[in-house]
């Protein structure tokens, strides 16, 4: 074919995206407008590139900073943000921007991969060799969609932000981007030590944007959070001390890596002690009941960007902590608490949650709410561990991101105007702001799981992993049950308050002059107002990522419970075997020595753990 | 035809694409670009989406009707299939990959099929609405929102396309929720109005709950057939044969009698079929979720006639035609449903009797209806059912749309929604509208049966069945119907057909004979400036005046004589009396595919019943119109109004539809909105109640006792000083003895290691003779070992001595479990606290 022909042929699409994002009406600016075409033509790229079949660049080996670059590039980017002139508000914010976007492209390239079993982008450096502390970051296909998630929610979050925040721009970037590499490295952690390092260390920036930029009570809403936060992961550190400690009484060395820890079978009751300090520090940040109260507080009382940054991915560390670490390293106790605390996700979360949202007068407080009820779907997947279950829920978690991640910016959008998160302030918005009515009821939608919207996808997902689990028992019909009853639910709180604030007459004299959306928001919105249709409709470009390491992790639940129960009422404990393959590349060899235990298969070609790297 | 054909495969057929294309793009550009392009460029993008759409299922019409026509077996089916959407464990299964290494997966793709079922339906669908859609364009021509109302009709005809052709239940699912949605957004389309918002609103909660059915009824599907498209589904459908335990009788057996006590079980195909009846209820109107149904009448007429009489609320119906298969392994579930349609027939015509809304009488005439398709499909006769899914949808169609046009050129003058929906405000319209006379006539006779028109076809064929026919178990032992259960379905089937005759032809005297009642007629009159688009209330004290109502356009009046005709004629294609059944035929594979005959019973095999059967349901026709023309037309709504004084009570309660909605609020709404205050109430105080602020006081608490030693004098913090040392230094002259066992569990070696202290000293009696091993004498052996038989034990004594001579003693039985060879042999263990 000649050329000019097949590009046009190839690029129609890209075309056709650009010029529907371009030629939307009632939008100014032809800046707003080129960058609404963009978006278009990313997404188009983004379905078509990561279709399933489509060509990925398999032979291309994996460069093994890139993770490296995705986490430090933030964190070195709020170092130099501490030498930014603070009376120069613009070159501040175009470097915060600048940094997050560029490191949203950088991670981009993770994408390149196709995400196959075992670990990739892999990169081990002794940190403290005498207590065996590397650093070791390495993604799957679990911790890889959450990484994007984050780089494209914090740029998002940041930019809006800057709409609403005047003063103390410069601590405010400063915050952002520490907080924003505190999360990804918690994300790629591989080493509990450095895990706990970056979990902690989340906190810190997290506090500072609520308890600084927040609302009328914000403080105390700042030390609620922090200390909920805290007692968990005292706890946690606790439970790794203690399994440091029991390694090392059984092989001889001190490693605080999880591919060595996770072969730990504890003696029955500490098991269920380690299994119980990990839990409530990933319970209470998820949350679920009842230490859920937390969250109310504090997304009530944070800044628009900080409650989006909280909902899209703070609280994911807890369900991602849950799968990787609980079920990964306490297969036992996970399964034989799963049923249970499937009850509490269920009643605690679908159903109470739901309830408490309908009641509330405070939108905000109502999609903080909504949380409770939406973390609680991704919970019980998790405790379903059935492949379909616990796929729903991952998909479920980056669905949550985008929605309610979405309807925080939106709330935020009335209380830039109005100062007020009172529904009955407003009513009959739709006749005044029509495309921010759109918005929010689209976003509505995606929220309560209509089908062809994102929500619905992993909604379901999770109700039929659910309904065949096995560890759930008996009960996985009625917990399926009760999982779909909670689908009525959350129609019935979030169209109550589109009803209240969107139609009827239009009563408020102070609402008669809203401006609809303003260029910034529209910008904000777009990128995911395209995913929730994008997941909802081509899932499987998502999902097809997950599927390698979702078995993994799913048939390594059912084998170590397996092992578990042989090992039940046996005194002390011990290791169990080793699988080798591409999960175990990485393994720590022995204390103090800067050796890395390469498997001797065709993959070690693929291994890109670097020996002895900084010390 | 051959290179359409070509073209078009059976199992790559993407011309089910431009069907379901067409109107999404045309929803997309008229809800996105719709103000720019216009009214004109608004019309034109809906009607051509739908034209389009419509010819191409034309064509899908025929080319099936050559394939079926083949002699090939079973029914022709064409397929098109997009991506694969999402993957599902299969029950059992963990994960996707089968332990054995093969993969164990329900993978769910973007597929849509049609056949004989569905293009029937898709044909009604695209072709009734189109219809609707040119009649809209003229009855919508002054609302502001005119984009935005055909971008939701015509996303509302891409939802319901995806709901008739999704190849699997999931997709269908999608476009059940998204027709749900779409008449959320429609019966809310004048949302300045509260009342049109909250109605939207119940609308799709209600759904939500019938949602909640089908979500389940999928789920237990994937549990007991391990699949979700229609294949899959009827391929794995003896698994829905299996018992399901559904109480177990432990909870506090001991007191319950022991009806309650006994453990119940039913199969998974009763519990698949009521779940599915539950998402049916919902979208179909039926009892007990109906209630939405007429307050949806709050939307545009048009949306009603296409959404709410002649598409949407057949969806049910569709559903339970398309997994017949399903369905009829329960008798018990399709008892419920033959039982629950008729029910509704006989309770909504009821309400019917006496509204004065006129739309109100066609929104519980439709409900009415639905529950005749679903006696019809309940007792297994689904091509009877489907049948009047058809009819209904033409001569309900044209009902609404005839009453659309009424109120049209009522509102036109008095500007009140409510006021122009009444029949106080008709009368005599016959004069002024005689296109919508005698289309709404037409309509009329064909609802109440008169002979020959397809009403009358599609309604006995039901009632006959439901006399005739019924469902049985093909295992013994099972459930069974009650022999006379046919013949109750009939009574009440021929008892709501009277009323259907009569309140019909009750609304067509009130709004076509008799005087005009809507204002005084001056032909000279002028509309004043700007008057049409203000809504408000006219003084009632001022008698109104204007010209005289006039006919509609022909949008509106070509859609009213096309449905007419195909009210009036459209019986012939399933006449069963006259033993013309081109229908029937047509169906029958896709029916005769799913339901082997072994599950359907039948009473009356030659079809001797069928012409004396039908002298009820004329008796009723005629009882009905009869008595509606002597009450209306004769003695001028005289009887009417007597009979309602004389039973008030009785009046009260047809009037407030028998309260179902208050009792809904009171039982149902009230009870979840008192719920979710004490939700609330226990969140605030309860669980943040101990968990923030009763810890925070407790660690406050402590901060004001210990306060309170802090006095600032010396005094006292040199007493507590000594009391401290005295406590620290009584500790250092007392010895403990504690020891920690290791065992090496492969050789039987028990080392017994004392804790370390002070100036201690040890000494040991490690072999359990009573005496030390090393003489009276203390040493500084921390550690003994000893090694023990399997099944062995022996008590270890340890004595320490401190510094100050004092001797504490401390016995450490030691035994050795008798161990299978199970035990892992070279597991280093370790036991107890302290370090090695």
């Amino acid at each position: 074919m000649n050329p000019i022909a097949r590009l046009i042929v190839e690029a129609w699409p890209y075309a056709l995206a650009f010029a529907i994002g371009a030629f939307i009406p009632r939008r100014e600016g032809r800046l707003e407008r080129l960058a609404l075409g963009l978006i278009g033509v990313l997404s188009v790229a983004f379905v078509r590139g990561l279709w399933p079949g489509a060509s990925v660049g398999e032979g291309g080996s994996e460069w093994p900073h890139l993770l490296n670059l995705i986490v430090f590039l933030p964190i070195v980017g709020s170092a130099v943000v501490l030498f930014l002139p603070r009376q120069a508000p613009r070159l501040l914010k175009r470097f915060s921007m600048g940094v997050l976007i560029a490191d949203f492209g950088v991670s981009l390239l993770l994408l390149r991969g196709s995400m196959s079993h075992g670990w990739h982008y892999q990169y081990i450096a002794e940190w403290l060799p005498s207590f065996g502390i590397r650093y070791h970051v390495a993604v799957d296909g679990i911790s890889f969609w959450l990484v994007l998630l984050s780089t494209l929610s914090s740029p998002l979050a940041l930019y809006v932000s800057f709409g609403s925040i005047r003063k103390r721009t410069k601590e405010l970037c400063f915050a952002f981007l520490l907080l924003h590499g505190a999360m990804l490295g918690a994300f790629v952690s591989l080493d509990l030590f450095l895990f706990y390092v970056f979990w902690e260390l989340m906190l810190v920036p997290m506090i500072l944007i609520i308890g600084v930029w927040g609302g009328a009570e914000k403080v105390k809403a700042a030390y609620k959070f922090f200390l909920y936060t805290m007692a968990g992961s005292m706890l946690m550190l606790a439970a790794i001390l203690y399994m440091v400690w029991t390694f090392k009484q059984l092989e001889g060395y001190y490693t605080f890596d999880y591919l060595a820890l996770r072969r730990l079978l504890l003696e029955d009751r500490a098991a269920w002690l380690c299994f119980a300090g990990f839990a409530l520090a990933f319970v209470i940040k998820v949350p679920m009941w009842p230490f859920h109260t937390w969250l109310p507080d504090a997304h009530v009382q944070a800044p628009t960007g900080g409650s989006v940054i909280l909902a899209a991915v703070l609280l994911k560390l807890g369900t991602y902590g849950y799968v990787r670490f609980c079920m990964g390293m306490f297969e036992g106790p996970a399964w034989q608490a799963g049923a249970t605390l499937a009850w509490v996700a269920l009643l605690g979360g679908v159903v109470y949650g739901a309830l408490c949202a309908w009641r509330q007068a405070d939108i905000k407080r109502l999609v903080a709410y909504s949380s409770v009820a939406h973390l609680g779907f991704v919970m019980l997947g998790l405790f379903a561990a059935t492949q379909a279950g616990v796929e729903g829920a991952l998909i479920q978690m980056v669905n949550h991101g985008i929605s309610t991640g979405a309807l925080f910016i939106l709330v935020g959008v009335i209380y830039d105007r109005r100062h007020t998160r009172l529904s009955s302030e407003y009513g009959g918005l739709a006749k005044v702001m029509p495309v921010y009515a759109a918005l929010f009821v689209v976003f509505t939608m995606a929220s309560i799981g209509v089908p062809g919207t994102n929500g619905f996808v992993g909604e379901f997902m999770i109700i039929m992993g659910t309904i065949v689990s096995q560890p759930l028992g008996r009960w996985a019909t009625s917990q399926a049950v009760v999982a779909a009853f909670g689908v009525i639910l959350a129609a019935v709180y979030m169209l109550s308050v589109v009803q209240k604030v969107f139609f009827g007459p239009l009563n408020n004299p102070k609402n008669e002059k809203l401006q609809d959306v303003t260029p910034r928001e529209t910008l904000a919105l777009a990128p995911l107002l395209v995913l929730v249709f994008l997941v909802g409709l081509f899932p499987s470009v998502i999902l097809d990522r997950m599927h390698e390491s979702v078995s993994g992790v799913v048939s390594r639940y059912v084998e170590g419970r397996v092992l578990y129960q042989q090992h039940l009422g046996k005194a002390g404990a011990t290791l169990k075997p080793r699988k080798g393959g591409p999960t175990e590349v990485g393994y720590p060899k022995a204390a103090g020595v800067a050796a890395v235990d390469r498997p001797a298969t065709s993959d070690g070609a693929r291994v890109a753990a670097r020996v002895g790297g900084a010390r | 035809m051959q290179t359409i054909e070509k073209l078009f495969p059976a199992n790559d057929f993407a011309l089910l694409l431009l069907i379901l294309g067409m109107p999404l793009i045309g929803a997309f550009i008229n809800g996105v670009f719709g103000k720019r392009l216009g009214k004109g460029g608004v019309r034109l993008m809906a009607l051509t989406a739908l034209g389009v759409s419509f010819l191409a299922s034309v064509v899908s019409f025929f080319m099936l009707r050559a394939a079926q026509g083949d002699g090939s077996e079973g029914p022709a089916r064409f397929l098109w299939r997009g991506w694969e959407w999402i993957r599902l464990s299969r029950a059992g299964e963990a994960s996707f990959v089968h332990a054995g290494g093969e993969p164990s997966v329900l993978a769910l793709d973007v597929a849509f099929s049609i056949d004989a079922l569905s293009g029937t339906m898709a044909l009604i669908v695209t072709g009734v609405g189109f219809l609707i859609h040119l009649y809209s364009t003229a009855y919508m021509e002054h609302d502001a929102g005119f984009h935005r109302f055909f971008a939701y009709l015509n996303l509302f005809i891409f939802s319901m396309l995806v709901l008739i052709l999704g190849n699997s239940l999931p997709i269908l699912f999608v476009g059940w929720e998204g027709v749900g949605l779409c008449s959320y957004l429609l019966i809310g389309f004048w949302f300045d109005d509260d009342a049109n918002a909250s109605a939207g609103k119940k609308a799709f909660i209600v759904n939500r709950v019938g949602d909640f059915g089908l979500l389940v009824a999928m789920a237990l599907l994937v549990r007991y057939t391990g699949a979700l498209d229609w294949d899959g589904i009827a391929a794995g459908s003896s698994g829905l044969l299996s018992e399901v335990r559904i109480w177990d009788g432990q909870v506090f057996a001991s007191f319950l009698p022991d009806f309650i006590v006994q453990p119940r079980s039913v199969t998974a195909a009763t519990l698949v079929g009521l779940a599915l009846f539950l998402g049916c209820a919902g979208k179909s109107a039926q009892i007990p979720l109906y209630t939405w149904l007429p307050d949806a009448m709050a939307g545009p007429t048009p949306v009603s006639a296409l959404i709410h009489a002649a598409t949407m609320v057949t969806a049910g119906v569709y559903l339970v035609c398309r997994l017949a298969g399903v369905f009829t392994l329960s008798p018990a579930a399709m008892l419920v449903v033959a039982v629950i349609g008729a029910a509704t027939a006989l309770f909504a015509a009821t309400i019917a009797l006496v509204q004065r809304d006129i739309k109100k009488v066609l929104a519980y005439s439709t409900v009415s209806q639905l529950g005749y398709m679903f006696l019809g499909v309940g007792v297994g006769a689904f091509t009877a059912g489907f049948f009047h899914v058809m009819t209904h949808a033409f001569f309900k169609a044209c009902l609404f749309l005839g009453a659309g046009s009424v109120i049209h050129s009522l509102h036109a003058r008095i500007h009140d929604t409510d006021a122009s929906q009444t029949v106080d405000n008709m009368g005599g319209m016959r004069r002024f509208m005689p296109v919508t006379h005698l289309t709404f006539g037409l309509s009329v006779l064909a609802i109440a049966g008169l002979p020959l028109t397809s009403g009358f076809f599609s309604k006995d064929e039901i009632l006959y069945s439901a006399y005739t026919r019924s469902v049985v178990s093909e295992q013994s032992g099972a459930f069974a119907w009650w022999p006379g259960t046919g013949a109750v379905l009939f009574g009440v089937g021929v008892l709501a057909a009277t009323m259907t005759a009569f309140y019909m032809f009750r609304l067509y005297f009130l709004i076509f004979r008799g005087e005009f009642k809507g204002w005084q007629i001056d032909p000279n009159f002028r509309e004043p400036e700007g008057g049409h688009h203000d809504h408000h209330h006219h003084d009632a004290s001022e008698p109104l005046v204007g010209p005289a109502p006039r006919e509609s356009p022909w949008p509106m009046t070509v859609p009213l004589v096309v449905l007419a005709v195909l009210a009036t004629f459209a019986g012939f294609l399933n006449a069963h009396p006259l033993h013309v059944i081109p229908l029937e035929h047509w169906l029958e594979p896709v029916f005769g595919d799913a339901v082997p005959s072994s599950r359907l019973a039948h009473s009356d095999p030659e079809h001797a019943l069928m012409v004396p059967l039908l002298v009820p349901g004329v008796l009723a026709f005629l009882i009905g119109a009869g008595l509606a023309a002597y009450m209306y037309v004769v003695r001028k709504g005289v009887p009417a109004r007597e009979l309602a004084e004389s039973f008030p009570a009785l009046y009260r309660q047809l009037m407030d539809k028998w309260r179902v909605d208050e009792l809904y609020d009171e039982l149902v709404v009230g009870s979840l909105e008192a719920l979710a205050e004490a939700s609330v109430w226990v969140d605030r105080w309860v669980v943040d109640g101990i968990i923030a602020r009763l810890t925070s006081s407790l660690v406050g608490l402590w901060g004001h006792l210990l306060r309170l030693f802090q006095t600032g004098h010396a005094q006292v913090y040199a007493a507590t000083m000594v009391v401290g040392l005295f406590v620290m230094g009584w500790f250092v002259a007392i010895p403990r003895a504690e020891a920690v066992v290791a065992t090496d569990a492969s050789s039987g070696r028990y080392s017994v290691r004392a804790a370390p202290g002070l100036g201690y000293e040890y000494r040991w009696d490690a072999d359990g003779d009573g005496a030390f091993d090393q003489g009276e004498e203390f040493g500084q052996t921390m550690q003994v070992t000893i090694e023990l038989e399997p099944g062995a034990s022996r008590d270890v004594t340890l004595q320490v001595r401190n510094v100050f001579g004092r001797i504490r003693t401390r016995v450490v039985p030691v035994r050795r479990e008798l161990r299978d060879g199970s035990a892992p042999s070279a597991a280093l263990s370790i036991h107890g606290r302290g370090a090695p």
